[in-house]
């Protein structure tokens, strides 16, 4: 027997550590190829409703630079 | 063997099922996928509007669902809510305490939430009966410093902490509904999912973890980073995540098949990444990192492709310190110090938040110079 003196609080901690780690190799995981392909989809099928990507017609940008005032 | 001894086996055992799982499922990469597509081009994004009026450092700032209202948190010790098409300051909050860490706009546009080393989440009435901004409550149960917040709905709020904990709170009554507790170390960060199922977090401890808001377990834990994870968010589908770190990479991890997709990073960044955001296709992630830039990523194809940097000089420079005054006196009826000057000096505008509107219309900076800027 070692001489280590163990705390509940150390084993209760490790035991939630494993019950943790049981719960997330039973993951189900999809192949990367698939995965990753809806990641591109999902960009392509969005890329119009992308302002920041397509750019704005300054007529459509709400935030297109203020002008200065004319006086006719 | 002791206990233990057998239980940490058992969990380095775990790990390497884990390790083995997601390379089984690795039947490609990314970059294979991707070569096929060209990057996008170069992204040139113009400052359309400087929102000036914080004494201080900027430690964050979320935009409201409508994409046009905006709050930021400075440690001047206030809330300031902007009009971003106007940049005229709706409401100026005064906080009880100046260190504050992160805000947060309610979905509904009802109420404002912010925190800090005061441990504690304010919440703030924007639609009182007599036009008042109040705190209608402060959420206190955290033992360490609050980091990020997100409001679920009026009466729900998501807060990560110092202490290394995440909670769900019912905000009428005061209290944490659900406590999320995993990481080993600060939580620096959280995202909330599109369907608000489901939140992620990115800790100290190096690892993202991902949460089920409906039974409070942790599905997922991504690693992968060399450092703390600052930054957090989702990409809009909900699939994938993205994270920003210390260790000066951004990584993009996939949910679905448990693992990290690609890295983004490059021989000349050294320094650590704050804030991170997505543009509305997720095609684009937005980067403010420890120096003065924003980096802007083509998500798919892990290459720099633009970033927000200044323009070059200043033209009202010189009337800054007026309207600095002006709103001061405004906001709490007292005379700022004479040097003011001091506050405006430097231009060290190191990017502390960033996001991108819902409309995907525009990104917003905070930087510690105390300015906010909206580009498009």
């Amino acid at each position: 027997m070692s001489g280590t003196v163990c705390s509940s609080g150390a084993v209760t901690q490790a035991q939630r550590a494993v019950e943790q780690l049981r719960l997330e190799a039973a993951t189900e995981r999809i192949k990367i190829s698939k995965a990753a392909t809806e990641l591109m989809l999902y960009c392509q099928e969005n890329c119009r409703q992308d302002p920041l990507l397509s750019g704005v017609p300054a007529s459509a940008n709400p935030f297109k630079d203020k002008k200065t005032c004319i006086l006719l | 063997m002791g206990e233990l001894e057998q239980l940490r086996q058992e969990a380095e055992l775990l790990k390497k099922q884990i390790e083995e799982a997601r390379k089984g499922v690795a039947d490609t990469t990314l970059a294979e996928l991707t070569s096929g597509i060209e990057v996008v081009g170069r992204v040139q994004m113009k400052t359309r509007r400087t929102l000036r009026g914080h004494l201080a450092k900027i430690y964050a700032l979320h935009w409201s669902t409508d994409s046009r209202l905006m709050v930021s948190a400075s440690q001047d010790g206030k809330l300031i809510v902007w009009d971003t098409y106007t940049t005229n300051k709706v409401n100026a909050i005064p906080l009880r305490s100046s260190w504050v860490m992160t805000c947060a706009y309610a979905p509904s546009g009802n109420f404002v939430a912010c925190g800090g080393l005061d441990n504690m989440c304010s919440i703030y009435n924007l639609k009182t009966r007599d036009g008042n901004v109040k705190v209608s409550r402060e959420l206190t149960a955290h033992s360490g410093y609050l980091s990020c917040c997100r409001f679920l709905n009026d009466n729900e709020i998501i807060t990560s902490s110092g202490d290394t904990t995440c909670a769900v709170w019912d905000i009428e009554t005061g209290t944490q509904k659900t406590v999320f507790m995993g990481h080993t170390g600060d939580c620096m960060s959280l995202a909330v999912s599109p369907d608000l199922n489901l939140f992620i977090s990115g800790a100290c401890d190096w690892s993202a973890k991902l949460w089920d808001l409906r039974d409070g377990n942790c599905r997922q834990t991504f690693i992968g980073h060399e450092s703390d994870i600052n930054a957090i968010c989702f990409f809009p589908s909900g699939n994938a995540i993205c994270t920003g770190s210390d260790d000066a990479t951004c990584k993009l991890y996939d949910l679905r098949s448990d693992q990290e997709l690609t890295s983004y990073s490059q021989e000349s960044i050294i320094c650590g990444i704050t804030s991170i955001s997505m543009s509305r296709s997720g095609r684009m992630i937005l980067a403010g990192y420890d120096d003065f830039n924003c980096n802007i990523w083509d998500t798919l194809k892990a290459e720099r492709i633009g970033e927000c940097s200044s323009e070059p000089g200043h033209s009202d420079l010189i009337m800054e310190p007026l309207s600095i005054l002006l709103f001061q006196v405004w906001t709490d009826c007292s005379l700022p110090p004479l040097l003011l000057s001091g506050v405006l000096a430097g231009h060290d505008n190191r990017v502390s938040c960033i996001g991108v509107n819902e409309d995907g219309m525009a990104a917003a900076t905070g930087s510690w110079d105390s300015f906010l800027k909206i580009w498009n």
